[in-house]
C-alpha cells in the first residue's frame, strides 16, 4: 500500500515510465492502481526514432509488471515524509507476520 | 546452534538450523554467493554477512552485508 | 506466513530489516538484466519496490565484437528520484560510505 499512496501524491506531475523493454515514456501521471498500474497523459516516446510505432499515441495505460523504472520530479518527492512511511509499514508487516 | 531435529521433515528447519553458518547460495542466473547466513524468509528472502559474489567461479565483488530477494534463488547449502 | 516457529517473541531478525536499516542510507542494488544501481534509500516495500535519490545506473552490456573473452561496454545514467520495480531486484547491500 506504500507505494500505491506514494504515487497518488504524484498525480499531474511529470514522470519517465521505463519499460522492461527499454522503452521509456515521458508523461503526466493521470493514475495509479494497487497493482501500480500507471495511466500517463499527453506522452512522449523517449529516442522515437528507434521507437516510431507510439508517435501517434497521446495517453496510455502501464500494466504495473512491464515497469523498470519511474523517473520522478525529485522536488515532488518528500524524503523524510517517505521514510517515516516506510518505517510505518515495515512495522505493520512485522506485527501482521507475527500474528499469522 | 548445530542442528534442529525435524530438519529431516521441513525444509524451512533446515534453513533455520542453519542460520550463522557459512553457506553458499545459488541464484537462477549461475551466480554463486558465499557468506554467513544471517537470515531467512518465506519467500527465501536471504540476508548474509561476509558476502562474496563469484561471476563464473571467479570471485567479483565482496559485500559487508547483502539482502537477496528470495525469487532469484536455486538453493542455499551449509558449507560444514 | 510459513515460520510460526511455536513461541518465538524475539526473533527481529528477517531479512528485510537489513534493508530497513539501509533507510536514508548509500545503498548498492544489484537487478536483473546486467544493471546496478546506487543511491539513497528513501523507501522499499516487502516487494522490494524501491525509491532511491540521486542515482547512478550502470548497465553492463556483452561487446561481440573485439575479444572472444567478453569486453563489457559500461554505460552509466544518473536520476535524481527514481522508483524501481521490486521483481527486478536481485540483491541490495548497504555501501561503505565514500
Amino acid at each position: 500500500m506504500l507505494f500505491f499512496s506514494f504515487f497518488k501524491t504524484l498525480v499531474d506531475h511529470e514522470v519517465t515510465v521505463e519499460l522492461k523493454n527499454d522503452i521509456q515514456i515521458k508523461g503526466v501521471l493521470k493514475s495509479v492502481d494497487q497493482y501500480l498500474n500507471i495511466k500517463l497523459e499527453n506522452i512522449q516516446v523517449l529516442e522515437e526514432v528507434k521507437y516510431p510505432h507510439l508517435s501517434a499515441v497521446k495517453n496510455v495505460f502501464i500494466r504495473g509488471s512491464v515497469v523498470r523504472y519511474v523517473h520522478l520530479p525529485a522536488a515532488a518527492v518528500d524524503t523524510t515524509l517517505l521514510e517515516d512511511a516506510t518505517r510505518r509499514e515495515a512495522a505493520q508487516a512485522a506485527a501482521k507476520a507475527k500474528q499469522g | 546452534m548445530e542442528n534442529g531435529d525435524n530438519e529431516a521433515r521441513d525444509p524451512s528447519g533446515f534453513l533455520t538450523a542453519i542460520i550463522g553458518a557459512p553457506v553458499t547460495v545459488k541464484l537462477n542466473s549461475g551466480v554463486v554467493y558465499k557468506g554467513e547466513l544471517q537470515s531467512v524468509d518465506g519467500y527465501m528472502n536471504i540476508a548474509l554477512e561476509q558476502t562474496k559474489e563469484y561471476v563464473d567461479g571467479r570471485l567479483h565483488h565482496t559485500f559487508g552485508d547483502a539482502f537477496i530477494r528470495g525469487n532469484n534463488v536455486m538453493y542455499i547449502s551449509a558449507d560444514s | 506466513m510459513s515460520s510460526p516457529e511455536g513461541d518465538a517473541p524475539s526473533r527481529p531478525d528477517e531479512p528485510l530489516d537489513l534493508v530497513r536499516l539501509c533507510l536514508d542510507e548509500i545503498v548498492f542494488v544489484k537487478l536483473r538484466g546486467d544493471r546496478q544501481l546506487s543511491g539513497r534509500l528513501h523507501a522499499y516495500d516487502s516487494h522490494c519496490n524501491l525509491v532511491l535519490g540521486d542515482v547512478t545506473e550502470t548497465i553492463f552490456v556483452v561487446d561481440e565484437e573485439d575479444d572472444d573473452d567478453e569486453v563489457k561496454a559500461i554505460t552509466r545514467s544518473h536520476s535524481e528520484m527514481l522508483f524501481v520495480r521490486g521483481d527486478s531486484v536481485v540483491l541490495i547491500s548497504p555501501k561503505p560510505q565514500g
